[in-house]
This record gives C-alpha cells, sequence and structure tokens, in this order.
C-alpha cells in the first residue's frame, strides 16, 4: 500500500509541521522544569537544539534508505513482522498518551486562569471534536493549520517586551553555574519541550523533497528552540531563582507584566490563543496514531481516528487519582526519549542486515 | 432517437405504407411519390400542433406564397411581430428565395429538439408542398435596457451592469476583451427548464484542468430549475455544506472582464444578472474592482478595513459576553464600572442580551429588505432610534452593547459579495454561542474551527485560504495590501494560468 | 462523508452544549464585586484585619466605595467571611492597590500574605503595594476625600508612576516576590501618609529579611531609582553647599548613564559607580546668578553638582551599609562572578565590606528660560 504514496508536503509544510510539533504546553512550563540550574538555563535551549539536530540525522537517514515507508512499516520490515507490530503498538499507545497528557494539561491550565467554576468535558469534547475534524484532512491539512498557528500565536513573544524592559541582564552570568547532577536533572525535565521533531519519521513518506527534508526539518527545530531560548532568556532576567522554580507557568506571569491602554490582561488572550499551539502539536501527534493503527491492520479506515479520540478521552477521564494520572503522564513522557532513540538501534540493525547480505 | 419521435416514426411508417399502396393505385395524384423524409415531416408538424394544443401562445399560420402553402410556427410570447415579420413574413411573400438561404432545415429525426427550438424562440416554417421543415432564430423577447448596478455600485468606473440576457452579458464583455481567445460554451441546463448557461474562458490562459473539472461538474448537475445563477454556484462548489460562498459573484462587466484576463472561469446563465468566477479565493471576496480605480494608498486601507472588518464583526459582540461573565479581569476598571451601571437594570445574562439585540439587527434588516425603499427608510429610523434608544431606557440591554452591536452590524456589511456579509452574520452567531459558554477559550476554539474550516475547503480543487498560504510569491503584492499598480500586473496564483 | 458529518457535529455540539452548560451558575457582571484595594492591618501574631474596598457604580448609592473589614487568619479565609458579609461575589480580578499598615509590615509575615495574592491568577501581577504610616489601612480607606472621585482611583492614581514622584519605586507584587526571594536585593515599598484629607507618597521603607526596617527620604529613594538603571526623567532639586554659601537649584534630568563596575572579588568587594547626568537646569536660587551664563561659570556650577550628588549618594550609601541592606541590588555585580549557590548571607557580607567608588558627571546642557 505504501509503495504508491503521494508526495504532497512542500519544504515549507516540513518546516512548519516539525516546528508545530514541538511547540505545544511544555514551553509554557520550561522554566520551571530546568530550575534546578537556576539561572543557568539560558543555554539549555541552545544545547537541546544541538541535541535534536543530532537526534534528527538516524531518523532522516533510516528514512531516506525506506523513502516510501513510515517508522512502522520500517520496525516491521527490520524486526520482523510480529516484534515490529509489538514495537508499534506500543509506539501507539505511547502517542496516545502523551495526547491524553497535553490536553489534561493544558485544560488545567485553562481551568486555573480562564474558567475556574467549570467543568472541563464539555471543553474537551469540544476541543477532541475540532482535533478529529482538523486530523481527518489528511497531513496536508494538518501543515497548513500549523502554518497558521504558528504566525496567530508568534504575535504573542511581542507581548513579552515589558517583562525583557524591567528584567535584569546580567542574571545569566555566570553561563555554567551547576554541578552535573543538577544538569542531568534539568535535561531529563526539561528536554520534553523540544521533542516533537521525531514524528518526522512518521510523515517522511509525504514530503516531495526528501534529500532536503532533513534541512527543513532542522529550520523547523531552530524556529522553536529559539522561541525556547527567548522564553528562557526573558524568565531568567524577570525572575528570582525563587519564583523560577516555583512559578507554574511562567509565560503567563511573564505577560502579566504589562498591559494595553484597552486591554488589561494579555495573559488570558494569550493563554486562549495557546489552543491554537495545542491543536496543532496534537494534529500531528494523532495523526502519526492514525497511521501506526493502520500500519498494523494493513487497512485504510476512518473509524480508526474515532478509537484513537474516544481512548483519549477516557485516558483523561478515567476515575483514577490524580497522582495516578500524573505519573502515568510522566513515565510517558520519558518514554518520548526512548522514541528519540530508536532509529539509532533501528540503524545499527540495518546496517548489520546489510552486511549479512553483502557477506 | 427518444420515445416521442419513435411514435411520430411509427406512425409515420404506416401512413408511408398506406400512401405508397394509394399511390400504387392512384398513380396521377402525385407528381412525384412522396418519400419517407416527407411523410415523416408531415406527421412531426401534426405531432406539434397535438401537442401545443394547450400551449396558447403558439401560433399556427398558414400563408400562400410562390412555393405552396408555407405553414408558419411560433411562440407569440417570445418573437415580437417586427421581428417576425421583418425576417419570416415579408421575405415569404417578397423574397422566398432569402428563407431558404438563411433558414436551416431541422433534424426531423429529433422531435425533442424541434420543440426545445419552437420554445426557445424559433420560428419553424413548413412548405406542405416540398415538405420541408426549416428554423429560423427569431427570439427576440423584451429585455430591459442596460442600467446601472444598484447592489455593487462604485464612484470611479464604469457605471454599466449586467441584465437578465444572456446576449447582452456577453456582448457586455466582448466589448470589453476583443481577442478571439475568448471563447464560450452553451450550455443547456435544469432537467425541466431548459435554460442557457454560458462559460467564458480566454482559451490560452485559463487552466484546462480547471476547466476540465468545471465541465464535468456542470454535466453532473441534475436540478430541475435554476432561477439564479446563486443556485447554480451552490452546485457546483466544492463544499456544498460550508457557510462560505467558494465563487466570486459580480453583476459587473468589469470585474468579470478582469477575472477572465487574470485566466478564470466564468458562467453567465440566461435570465440571471450576476456571473460567477471560479476558481476564487477567501481573501478576493473582500476585494472589489474599485481597488484598482483608487490609488493604491487608499485602496490598501479599505482593503485592510474590509478583511479584519470580517474578523472584527464577528469577535466584538462575542468578545464583549466573554468579558462579562467570564473574564472581567480583560477591561479597564473605569469602563467596567461604566458597564455595571449600564447593566445593573438588565435582567438577562450578557449572552441573551446580545442574541436579543442581535436578532432585532437582523429583523430590522430583513424587514427593511423587503419594504419599498421609502417605508424601508422609515423602518431603519424606526429601529434604530426609537428601539435602540428605548430598550437602553427599558433597561433590556446595555447602552454599551447598542454601541457594539451597532458597530459589528455595519462591518458586516463591508465585504463587497453581499453573500459574504450574510456568511459573517451567521458564523457571528456560533462565535456568540462559544463564547457565552466557554469565554474566550470558547472563542478561540471557535476561531480554530473557522480557521481549520477555510483552510480545509476549496474553490474548484484549489485552496481556499490562497494566498495566505501562497501559490506564488507575486500574489502578497496584491493581497491586503495592494501595491502600486506596476507591481500587480502578474496573474494569480489560483489562477493557474497557462501564461505568466 | 465523515468530512460532513465532522463538520455538522461540530456545530450541533456546539449549540446542544449551550442547553448543558447553562445550568452552571455563572455571576453576571453586574453582581461582581470588583475588589480595587485590599488592606492588611496587624491585630496580633495571628490574626489580621483584611478590608477591601469595592467601588459602587450605582448613582444612588450615598457613597461611592463600600468598604468591607473582617478580623481573619488567613486571608482568604477572610475573603469568604466577607462575601457572607457582601450580596456581591468578590473577586480580585481588578484589584488595584494592596495596603499595609506599618505594624504589619514591621511584624507581621507580609511575603506570605503578598504571594497569597500573588498565586491568584485572577489578580494581575501589576497590583501596586504601600505602606501606610499614621493611620491603620483601614482608617485610611474608610476616611472621606471630598475633592477625589472613588479612593480606588485615586490611591492608583497616587500610587503609579509619575514624573514628580520618581522616587516612588512603583512597587508591585511581582516586585515584592521578587525581590523579596532574590538573595541579591532587599524590598522596597513606598509610604504613605493622610495630610490635611490629601494622600501623599512622603517616604520609602526599607525591608530587611522581608520584615520592614526603617524608611529613607524620597531624595534617598531617588537615588535607588537612579542606580538601578531605572533612567526616569525627572526633576531634582539640590541645596548646594560648596563654599559660595547654601545655593537651590532644580535641575531636569534628560537623560543619565549609569555605569557600576565590580572588581569580582568577593572577599575585599569594590564597587566603581560612574554616574553621567545630563540636565536642563531650570531653577537657581543664590550668588552664582551672573556666572550661569558664561561657560566657565557654568562648568564650576557642574563640578559644584558633581561633589553635591557624590556626596549625597556617598551618604546614602553608608546609611546601607549601616542597616546592611541593599536595596540597589549591589551585590549582583558579585553573583554574576561567582560560581556556586548565592546565599543571602554572602550579600549580607559583601553589603558591609563594599567599598564603593562613585564618579559623577554633569552637564548642564541648557539652563532653559533662565534669567
Amino acid at each position: 500500500m505504501s509503495t504508491q504514496t503521494k508526495k504532497i508536503l512542500n519544504g515549507y509544510h516540513v518546516v512548519f509541521l516539525v516546528q508545530s510539533a514541538m511547540l505545544g504546553t511544555a514551553i509554557l512550563t520550561l522554566p520551571r522544569e530546568l530550575s534546578a540550574v537556576g539561572y543557568s538555563q539560558t543555554v539549555f535551549p541552545l544545547l537541546f537544539g544541538v541535541i535534536a539536530s543530532l537526534t534528527l540525522w538516524p531518523m532522516i537517514w533510516l528514512n531516506r534508505k525506506y523513502p516510501n515507508e513510515n517508522l512502522f512499516r520500517i520496525n516491521e520490515l527490520l524486526l520482523g513482522k510480529v516484534l515490529g507490530k509489538i514495537i508499534n503498538v506500543l509506539i501507539i499507545l505511547q502517542i496516545t498518551v502523551f495526547i491524553a497528557g497535553t490536553i489534561t494539561y493544558y485544560m488545567d491550565l485553562i481551568h486555573s486562569t480562564t474558567l475556574p467554576e467549570q467543568t472541563n468535558t464539555f471543553p474537551l469534547i469540544l476541543l477532541l471534536l475540532l482535533l478529529l475534524y482538523i486530523v481527518s484532512g489528511g497531513i496536508k491539512s494538518i501543515a497548513r493549520f500549523c502554518i497558521l498557528s504558528f504566525f496567530l500565536t508568534s504575535g504573542i513573544y511581542y507581548f513579552s517586551h515589558w517583562a525583557f524592559q524591567k528584567g535584569i541582564v546580567s542574571h545569566i552570568f555566570p553561563l555554567f553555574n551547576f554541578n552535573s547532577h543538577e544538569l542531568f536533572d534539568a535535561m531529563k525535565r526539561g528536554y520534553l519541550a523540544v521533542v516533537g521533531y521525531e514524528l518526522i519519521m512518521f510523515y517522511f513518506p509525504y514530503i516531495k523533497e526528501q534529500n532536503k527534508a532533513f534541512k527543513h526539518a532542522l529550520i523547523g527545530i531552530w524556529i522553536s528552540i529559539s522561541l525556547c531560548f527567548i522564553t528562557v532568556f526573558i524568565s531568567v532576567i524577570y525572575y528570582s531563582e525563587w519564583q523560577l522554580k516555583n512559578i507554574k507557568f511562567s509565560v503567563l506571569n511573564l505577560l502579566k507584566a504589562g498591559e494595553l491602554s484597552f486591554i488589561e490582561r494579555i495573559d488570558v488572550f494569550a493563554m486562549t490563543l495557546w489552543v491554537f499551539l495545542v491543536i496543532s502539536t496534537l494534529a500531528v501527534y494523532l495523526w502519526s496514531a492514525k497511521k501506526g493503527m493502520e500500519s498494523i491492520s494493513d487497512k485504510k479506515k476512518k473509524y480508526y481516528l474515532y478509537i484513537l479520540a474516544i481512548v483519549i478521552f477516557l485516558v483523561i477521564k478515567l476515575p483514577f487519582t490524580r497522582d495516578f494520572h500524573e505519573k502515568l503522564y510522566k513515565v510517558n513522557d520519558y518514554l518520548v526519549y526512548v522514541l528519540i532513540v530508536w532509529p539509532i538501534f533501528l540503524c545499527i540493525i540495518y546496517l548489520l542486515r546489510k552486511k549479512q547480505v553483502q557477506s | 432517437m427518444d420515445n416521442l419521435t419513435l411514435s411520430i416514426y411509427r406512425k409515420a411508417c404506416g401512413t408511408l405504407k398506406y400512401k405508397l399502396v394509394r399511390t400504387t393505385k392512384v398513380n396521377k395524384q402525385y407528381k412525384k411519390a412522396p418519400t419517407a423524409e416527407d411523410i415523416l415531416a408531415d406527421e412531426t408538424v401534426k405531432a406539434l400542433k397535438e401537442i401545443t394544443n394547450d400551449i396558447q401562445d403558439i401560433v399556427f399560420k398558414e400563408i400562400p406564397t410562390s412555393e405552396g402553402i408555407v405553414t408558419i410556427i411560433h411562440s407569440s410570447s417570445l418573437v415580437e411581430k417586427q421581428t417576425l415579420e421583418k425576417s419570416i413574413l415579408i421575405p415569404l411573400c417578397d423574397y422566398i428565395h432569402q428563407i431558404h438561404q438563411l433558414a436551416t432545415p431541422v433534424d426531423l429525426k429529433d422531435f425533442k429538439g424541434i420543440i426545445e427550438k419552437l420554445v426557445g424562440g424559433h420560428t419553424l416554417m413548413y412548405f406542405q408542398q416540398t415538405h420541408q421543415l426549416l428554423s429560423m432564430d427569431t427570439y427576440s423577447a423584451p429585455t430591459r435596457a442596460i442600467t446601472d448596478t444598484a447592489t455593487e455600485s462604485t464612484v470611479i468606473g464604469p457605471q454599466d451592469a449586467f441584465t437578465e440576457s444572456l446576449q447582452t452579458n456577453i456582448s457586455l464583455v466582448r466589448r470589453r476583451i476583443r481577442n478571439p481567445m475568448l471563447k464560450n460554451e452553451d450550455r443547456i441546463l435544469g432537467t425541466e427548464s431548459n435554460f442557457k448557461i454560458s462559460i467564458l474562458y480566454i482559451d490560452d490562459l485559463v487552466n484546462k484542468e480547471n476547466l476540465n473539472k468545471l465541465r464535468q461538474r456542470i454535466d453532473k448537475v441534475h436540478y430541475p430549475i435554476f432561477t439564479d445563477i446563486s443556485m447554480l454556484m451552490q452546485a457546483i462548489e466544492d463544499n456544498p455544506l460550508s457557510p462560505f460562498p467558494q465563487y466570486y459573484m459580480s453583476v459587473r462587466p468589469d470585474t468579470i472582464s478582469q477575472y477572465l484576463l487574470d485566466g478564470r472561469i466564468i458562467i453567465f446563465m440566461d435570465n440571471s444578472q450576476a456571473a460567477i468566477v471560479c476558481p476564487t479565493s477567501f481573501f478576493e471576496m473582500f476585494t472589489s474592482i474599485e481597488d484598482y480605480y483608487n490609488r493604491w494608498t487608499m485602496a490598501s486601507l479599505l482593503r485592510m478595513l474590509r478583511f479584519f472588518g470580517f474578523f472584527l464583526t464577528i469577535l466584538i459582540t462575542p468578545t464583549y459576553i466573554s468579558a462579562l461573565t467570564f473574564h472581567p479581569e480583560i477591561l479597564p476598571y473605569e469602563l467596567l464600572l461604566n458597564i455595571q451601571e449600564s447593566r445593573s437594570k438588565v435582567p438577562f445574562p450578557p449572552i441573551f442580551e446580545v442574541l436579543f439585540i442581535e436578532l432585532i439587527i437582523e429583523v430590522l434588516r430583513e424587514a427593511g429588505s423587503r419594504l419599498p425603499t421609502k417605508v424601508g427608510q422609515t423602518i431603519g429610523i424606526v429601529g434604530g432610534i426609537v428601539i435602540g434608544t428605548a430598550a437602553v431606557e427599558a433597561g433590556l440591554v446595555s447602552n454599551i452593547l447598542i454601541v457594539l452591536v451597532a458597530v459589528s452590524a455595519l462591518l458586516s456589511f463591508l465585504p463587497p459579495l453581499f453573500l459574504m456579509s450574510n456568511t459573517s452574520r451567521f458564523v457571528r452567531y456560533i462565535f456568540i454561542l462559544a463564547a457565552g459558554f466557554f469565554g474566550l477559550f470558547g472563542q478561540m476554539l471557535a476561531l480554530a474551527w473557522l480557521f481549520a474550516h477555510l483552510l480545509r475547503i476549496k474553490s474548484l480543487g484549489t485552496p481556499y485560504m490562497t494566498p495566505f498560504i501562497p501559490r506564488k510569491a507575486t500574489d502578497l503584492l496584491d493581497s491586503v495590501i495592494r501595491f502600486p499598480i506596476a507591481f500587480t500586473k502578474g496573474r494569480k496564483g489560483i489562477s493557474r494560468a497557462q501564461k505568466k | 462523508m465523515s468530512r460532513k458529518f465532522l463538520f455538522i457535529a461540530t456545530i450541533f455540539a456546539a449549540i446542544f452544549l449551550v442547553g448543558c452548560s447553562s445550568k452552571e451558575q455563572r455571576v453576571p457582571l453586574e453582581d461582581v464585586g470588583m475588589v480595587g484595594i485590599v488592606a492588611f492591618d496587624y491585630i496580633d501574631e495571628n490574626t489580621m484585619q483584611l478590608s477591601i474596598a469595592i467601588p459602587q457604580y450605582s448613582s444612588h448609592a450615598q457613597k461611592n466605595t463600600e468598604v468591607f473589614s473582617v478580623t481573619t487568619e488567613l486571608a482568604s479565609k477572610g475573603i469568604i467571611d466577607i462575601e457572607a458579609l457582601s450580596d456581591k461575589k468578590i473577586t480580585f480580578s481588578q484589584l488595584r492597590v494592596v495596603l499595609i499598615d506599618e505594624k504589619f509590615a514591621r511584624i507581621g509575615d507580609l511575603q506570605r500574605t503578598i504571594r497569597h495574592l500573588y498565586r491568584n491568577p485572577a489578580a494581575a501581577d501589576k497590583v501596586l503595594i504601600a505602606i501606610v504610616k499614621g493611620v491603620s489601612a483601614k482608617e485610611l480607606i474608610e476616611a472621606d476625600y471630598p475633592d477625589k472621585p472613588n479612593i480606588n482611583f485615586y490611591l492608583n492614581d497616587i500610587l503609579k508612576p509619575t514624573i514628580n514622584t520618581a522616587f516612588n519605586p512603583n512597587t508591585n507584587i511581582h516586585d515584592f516576590v521578587y525581590t523579596g526571594t532574590n538573595p541579591v536585593i532587599d524590598p522596597i515599598i513606598p509610604v504613605i501618609e493622610r495630610k490635611d484629607q490629601k494622600i501623599e507618597i512622603s517616604s520609602v521603607a526599607l525591608f530587611k529579611n522581608n520584615k520592614m526596617l526603617e524608611t529613607i527620604s524620597a531624595e534617598d529613594a531617588y537615588i535607588i531609582q537612579n542606580l538601578q538603571k531605572k533612567h526616569k526623567i525627572a526633576p531634582l532639586s539640590i541645596t548646594l553647599n560648596q563654599g559660595d554659601g547654601t545655593e537651590r537649584l532644580v535641575f531636569n534630568i534628560v537623560k543619565s548613564k549609569v555605569n557600576i563596575k565590580s572588581n569580582k572579588n568577593i572577599d575585599s568587594p569594590k564597587l566603581t559607580i560612574s554616574l553621567v547626568i545630563n540636565g536642563a537646569l531650570i531653577e537657581y536660587k543664590g550668588k552664582r546668578n551672573s556666572s550661569l551664563y558664561t561657560s566657565e561659570g557654568l562648568s564650576k556650577i557642574e563640578n559644584d553638582i558633581d561633589k553635591q550628588i557624590k556626596n549625597n549618594i556617598d551618604q546614602f550609601l553608608d546609611k546601607l551599609k549601616e542597616y546592611q541592606v541593599d536595596p540597589i541590588g549591589l551585590s549582583e555585580y558579585f553573583r554574576m562572578y561567582y560560581n556556586g549557590k548565592w546565599t543571602k548571607e554572602m550579600t549580607e557580607d559583601i553589603t558591609s565590606k563594599l567599598q564603593i567608588d562613585v564618579q559623577v558627571k554633569t552637564s548642564i546642557i541648557s539652563t532653559g528660560t533662565l534669567d
């Protein structure tokens, strides 16, 4: 089925698909996640950028070997049908729980900032319906939505200039004021803000100019990284170390710093506008999960999407304790790291197999 | 051959057999043996008479001429007396060879076609002696004169507008584009009404893929009657369920000519004043031909007004609801106290207050548009002043809301395309409901839906949201800001024209 | 097919959900009491008096502000108690000013109380804080200000940055939490007093370990603003006493530039502060009236101003050294070169040991329309 994959994604589509998948809700709390290293966190986004660029390379390399297959198929091809399918099921589960986690997270934010007196069931259903509507349009329509949400929401960054004016730039010094333990802690918790680029392994077969995909994905990664950097930089100069550690949504408070003459609070607007970023991120994830379902059953069915949506809804609404949910999401988040290094493992298998064939 | 023709044919065959028998019997009665054709023609005229028995304006008239008696059949309501006289009666009596030169013999095997010709304004002539059935186009139904447009008037620029006559409309375009490559294909549509549409395009500019797609869609249309081209438009749209119009509609020959020269396809319909432009982008719904007549600075300003006005009109009143029910913190303190004071007497929650006054505006607009102009104005004054101020004083709505609703109503009339202005009013209700239940968050969800929807719908296979996702970089020179004329020379990406 | 289905489903879901959520009671705006001022008064170690002021919109109301106050142990408990008193739902979404009486600032746990507001997502970060001197905070908001419109707006306007109160640090709750939790800097809060049916900012309170320590004069507070590189255009009045008798002049600062350099040594800390001030002389009273028109005369006055400002700064910094507080954040210039954890003790250590070399360079760019 995958040999006739239609090539529909242009270069700029790839740039923004990569960029949007990375920029979701994690950036809102990035300064807090990095607070183990205190004021020295400014360098971390750049560090993450380098790591992301390095780990992107094996992904693209592997995909270039199979220009018409996505990761699910590659898993099956390299690891055998049974093992490959088991891994694929795990990936789909991981993505599903990740989506559930992100939605929960964003709903928490909405609940605590803009809709404090309301249950979140109905907004949640609406959000999922909207997500389904966007995803059912296919990867190109998702890519278009990503481009639009980037340009709509990038305006928010303008409103951080009050915080920038008030900040004291010397906070960023000394640049490397942390020990290895703190470094590891910050890496572990903060890197989540930049994951999402690994999804290129799923939509790679749709890219028109596959030989330039690495370049385009890099542009996307570094757009996200620079936004992360701006967030972290302004947070560092604006907050004290105590605030970095204790403020849950630092972007929210950064935006509280200023006011326009006719709108007193930009943060309310910004946090609700953030739904564009959340939806564009989740749409790419959901689409990938749907592709996974298709590759497992070898059939293309529209209702897979609805099944996924229902599963997500159930995961969010399961009557477990809040603590359990948080643990579930946390464990799941760390599984993303496995997915990021997974292609390296596959590359090794690929090379070994090739050698076997040759000898 | 359809059933009707077949039955006539059979009848004719029967007669033929009978006549042939008679011919052998009374050989001298005929100079020449009647052929099958002759008898078929005979029977056709008989059948015509039978079928049009109940159509009072179909006239059968027998006129003696030098070639024997000629039966003239025509529809008196579609053919003017003068035309009939000039092109049929006088030549028949005086210069009968002219008739043979100008009129065309009809295809006797297509009886349905003959009837269609008759009800389409042709005049049929049956030469009884020679069994010839000729037809001539004498369609001369009364038409309206070319007047200036009431719906799309501009201050600068040509003032003529299309009429309901297809011929006139095409002539209005042809006199602007004197180019042999301007083609028009006629189609007959409507399963019951048999009216004519015409597809206009410039052959060496138009995108053939688009043209074929449109032809296929038109061929697939199966609908009894279209009384206006806006109905046809809905039948050939990509997303008929969408609240957004996907083709531009205009009654201005200059607009249509400009789009033709950009490589678009234009559809005209007989008895319909407007023409539609396929494909069109979302942004073009907010452009007017006057933008090119104005200086680029003013044109850009107006375009920005119209375009951002669309988003303002769907967001102003919902934001009022959100701010008052969910987020009082976003408004300045002093303003909030004012609103509190003016709302202190209002008994309903803001969402009902807004719905109430928005519906009143709709009612006023609808009432005003149904009534004659002079009464309509009165209604406007009554509605605007009496109901508006009285509602505030009675404590039904707050006075700040009146201002907001009035502004958003005015903004909704900014798009030059009336269908778009209707759409903006409809979409506003979705936003009002969303804001009423989830505040700004609901509004943003609705906005996300709106954008996702706009990004998904297509106009004749082309994404509706060009040039925001530009197909060509030069499209941006003629978008929200209209650059000076020298920059806007290139054709739009959406046309995918053959020439640059 | 499913595309159409989704489209319709989205619209209908929106419409039907309308019915579902209307069950939830939502308080319309006119029934919301938007608190403009919160005031905390000290009663004893555990209890405080919480007062709030809500502007009244109704033209029938006798007073334009409603004031509620309760005695409570916790701020949030106090709000609930007040809601029982009021006919309205209390919200902090338009909170503008937090008032604290002097005793609470000196003894009470101010940092915790302010953090409570800081954590509240409804309250903005730019809620201004002020300390009330003389009377209790409750009395201040309850008092009559006959020629002022509404205490809510009046207080906010006073505390907002203006040219004539350039010394005002405009401490908002973010600033207070920031300075209170940052080891290199100590909070300062403006002090207001009621004088003749008017309110004025009389001085600025210095904090040490989140407790109010001392008040400093407006002139000294202005130095803090200047050294914190907050370039405010403001008139500066100086009394010169440099050999030519007592001269008074008012100097309008157009541009000031501060450059602070540290020797990066925390054992023997030393700072070099160079201050460049450009301004216009707008008023002069003294003996040297005639020398205003010669460039030599002017440069001599400039020199004298330099000396006087340097003097003032030196004196002020000595005072800070004595109190061991650092409201300017001078220790930041040592922290930024220090690898490791910075603590409050290190700041105190630095402040007490700090040697400061102040260099002032004033230039009078115009003498305006003086004669």
